[in-house]
């Protein structure tokens, strides 16, 4: 998978998780410092990666993932 | 270093007085820290500008939200950060670039959580260096001042507490609220109410600062976990105590012991953590408190009421039973009873029922109302020998208990003598406590409380408040001498220096050497004892044997040639037997003294608070007596003789039972000149003067015996 498309599909489980409007996530957003995300919704939100991927993440340093391109270069790793 | 103390000045000056503040990861979620912090300061009716931030929120309590502090199109004050820390650091950044000075950092997930926290939190300190920013927390409960120009509640606390003139530093949160709790139902107030949590960049030592310059506080409380800076806690308390006169109370918890009984000197293993604490706090005036009662019982005092002018009061009791309690309470702190002159007994019985007790304490009999109480509280107050009035009411059915609590507050109006109340019960006199309370009258369940609060206050005007802590100038130090002999010992890389080179080191810092000599040879110290005279004393001198009368390495009382040959056999048969692998260099011929009294000195290196010394009565059992009292080094002069003074040994040195008085000024002078050398040379981690022999009064003393610990991480 290209990594524009991960990028892409990224962005849209971000956008879903926190209600956010795609135009408002760039590549390198904080989830909690630019997007809002609260505690909860950094667990949805990695919840969220493994449906839309289909993989199965660590869940300890899936937490620690802070921007966008951070969980690209994660996920990437598991594809 | 000055620098940064004066930028962190100004920038609490905004914290406190901010016209505009920034909560910045704020949200619209009730029950949560960042929503509470924001609805605090609109419930206190903030007198400034408030701009929420929240990356999410458009709105929040009908304001606008903006999604980043630089968003903000106006000058901000004060900016609060209430973000996860994984982010706070990005938050900090936004309010240097913004031009934000003064910051309040609410998270945690900082230094208490452990190393990554604490990168984090050096990560937060970096950023306010480069910004010329100062920061509250991180880790903190938040910041309220009660003022009414201002009236900032930057908390997350369940209420703003009343205005008061009282400022309350704590490093933990939740006990700030639970003293908040406290305070409210005993209606005390705060001019100032600060968490300031893992004290990353303001300390309290900043905060001490700006409290003595604080107009609204009078009074300075502070519950404290760990002191890092011990000495610079005592600084900043001197500083503040002699230029604005107000008292500092401080409950500092952690009372253990670590590391004590690991020490090799008897002055490592007597000198624990806490009375290090307790020595450093009393010299520098600090009052300490064991708990939050105590605490608020002297407080309340300082606060109210003026300060007592001397120890006598005036005890005016409904029953005789509490008025004893309360005489015993006072007498064995200290206080006296005021002797009425002859008006005041005249007055008082014209007042009160022939069966009334007129002399103090003043007993007004069960049945009294309002009346007699005001008649003596007033003769009291006019006596001039009453320095302070001590009122104690006991519930009886004919009691006008809140009528005698609201006349007492009236009455205690413009005074310039204190009362303080004692209302003996709990439900009956509750709503009589109430008022007294709410008049700001000091009110104490126990008399014993009551006595202590009052001592408090007298003891800090009489002998704390001016007090001028002024070091001494000492002559007869050669520090050159001393470096040299010091870099000697250290050479061969020894920890342990043994009591011939600590003499020389201490001498040459004008300590009393004793008469003697290291001899080699049982020829040589015959000559040695030929010369300075007999009896002598024999010690073994070896880097391995520490504890010489162990190995029974000492033998006293020699007076002729033939007893220091036999005892230079002796004492090397007896060394060897028991530490057979021993070196020994030889043996110190010493001249014996007779008649003087034993006592030991000694250094310990407090982590905390630096060199500290150690008085007491001296001989093998110092460890069994613990007859001892400390002091951080340098010493004032007042403060070795203090040393002395906090000791059983004091009265002994004194003279008692025809014993003649032992000479003190010597062992103050040698207090001194160790204090100095502790200070001079860092890596004496610990020292023993064990015994220093002090002799009759103008006779001086001689050391006797000594061993010094060196630091071995230098």
């Amino acid at each position: 998978m290209e990594k524009n498309e991960i990028l892409t599909q990224v962005k849209d489980v971000v956008s879903n998780v926190l209600k956010v409007d795609a135009t408002e996530i760039s590549d390198d957003s904080n989830f909690i410092f630019d997007l809002g995300a609260d505690s909860m919704q950094s667990v949805e939100l990695v919840a969220g990666f493994e449906e839309e991927f289909d993989i199965e993440m660590d869940q300890d340093k899936a937490l620690e993932i802070q921007t966008i391109q951070d969980a690209v270069n994660f996920i990437t790793e598991y594809l | 270093m000055k620098e940064l103390r004066q930028l962190r000045q100004e920038n609490l000056e905004t914290i406190f007085h901010p016209k505009s503040v920034a909560i910045v990861g704020t949200n619209n979620v009730k029950g949560t820290v960042p929503h509470d912090i924001l609805y605090n300061i609109l419930k206190a009716d903030f007198n400034g500008i408030v701009y929420p931030v929240s990356p999410r929120e458009k709105s929040i309590k009908g304001i606008k939200a903006y999604k980043y502090v630089v968003d903000i199109p106006d000058d901000v004050d004060l900016a609060i950060l209430v973000f996860p820390s994984s982010v706070c650091h990005m938050a900090l950044e936004q309010c240097g670039q913004k031009g934000i000075k003064s910051v309040i950092i609410i998270s945690a997930g900082y230094k208490e959580v452990g190393e990554a926290g604490l990168k984090r939190e050096q990560q937060l300190i970096e950023i306010a260096r480069k910004y010329d920013m100062s920061f509250i927390g991180p880790n903190c409960l938040g910041v309220i001042n009660t003022a009414p120009e201002t009236r900032l509640d930057a908390s997350f606390a369940r209420e703003m507490p009343d205005q008061g003139n009282i400022g309350f530093l704590s490093q933990s949160g939740a006990l700030c609220t639970a003293v908040l709790d406290y305070a409210s139902a005993k209606h005390i107030g705060f001019s100032k109410f600060i968490s300031f949590g893992n004290k990353a960049d303001i300390s309290e030592i900043d905060l001490l600062f700006y409290l003595m310059n604080d107009e609204e506080t009078k009074v300075i409380l502070m519950y404290l976990e760990e002191v890092s800076d011990g000495l610079a806690l005592m600084d900043a308390a001197r500083e503040v105590i002699e230029k604005s006169g107000k008292p500092i109370l401080i409950i500092k918890s952690g009372r253990t012991d670590e590391g004590a009984s690991a020490a090799a000197s008897h002055t490592g293993s007597l000198t624990g953590a806490d009375e290090v604490c307790d020595a450093g706090f009393e010299q520098a005036g600090i009052i300490r408190c064991d708990n939050l009662e105590e605490m608020f019982n002297r407080a309340r005092a300082f606060a109210y009421q003026p300060p007592p002018e001397t120890e006598k009061v005036a005890i005016i009791t409904n029953a005789g039973g509490p008025g004893v309690l309360t005489t015993d309470a006072a007498i064995s702190r200290g206080l006296k009873l005021a002797k009425f002159s002859e008006e005041t007994t005249a007055i008082l019985k014209k007042a009160l029922p022939a069966t009334a007790n007129i002399n103090n304490p003043v007993d007004v009999i069960g049945d009294a109302r309002s009346d007699r109480y005001l008649a003596a509280i007033q003769a009291a107050f006019d006596d001039q020998d009453v320095s302070g009035v001590f009122v104690i009411l006991t519930p009886q059915s004919m009691t006008d208990i809140d009528t005698i609590a609201a006349d007492v507050a009236r009455i205690a109006e413009g005074q310039t003598k204190p009362i303080y109340t004692s209302f003996m019960g709990e439900k009956d006199v509750a709503s009589g406590i109430d008022i007294l309370q709410r008049h700001k009258i000091p009110h104490y369940i126990l008399p014993e409380s009551m006595c202590d609060a009052y001592k408090a206050v007298y003891h800090f005007n009489k002998n704390v408040k001016d007090k001028v802590h002024q070091l001494p100038s000492l002559d007869n130090i050669q520090g050159e001498l001393a470096r040299k002999l010091m870099d000697k010992v250290k050479s061969n890389g020894r920890s342990y220096i043994p009591e011939v080179e600590c003499i020389e080191v201490l001498g040459s810092y004008g300590l009393p050497a004793p008469q003697g000599k290291l001899a080699t040879t049982a020829e040589e110290a015959v000559q040695i004892a030929e010369k300075i005279g007999y009896p002598v004393v024999m010690k073994v001198v070896s880097d391995d044997i520490i504890h010489k009368s162990d190995v029974k390495g000492v033998e006293l009382n020699l007076g002729s040639a033939d007893e220091v040959k036999d005892a230079w056999e002796r004492i090397h048969s007896n060394a060897l037997s028991a530490m057979p692998d021993a070196t020994i260099t030889g043996l110190y011929v010493i001249k014996m003294v007779k008649g003087a009294e034993e006592i030991i000195l000694g250094i310990k290196r407090d982590p905390s608070f630096g060199p500290v010394l150690l008085f007491g009565l001296g001989g093998i059992f110092v460890e069994v007596f613990k007859d001892v009292s400390f002091g951080v080094a340098p010493l004032s002069r007042e403060d070795a003789m203090h040393m002395l003074e906090q000791t059983k040994a004091y009265k002994i040195l004194k003279g008692t039972r025809g014993r003649n008085p032992r000479d003190m000024d010597s062992i103050v002078d040698a207090l001194l000149r160790l204090g100095q050398l502790a200070v001079d040379f860092p890596e004496i981690e610990e020292l023993d003067i064990n015994p220093l022999f002090v002799l009759d009064e103008g006779q001086g003393c001689v050391l006797g015996d000594a061993r010094m610990i060196l630091t071995t991480t230098e």
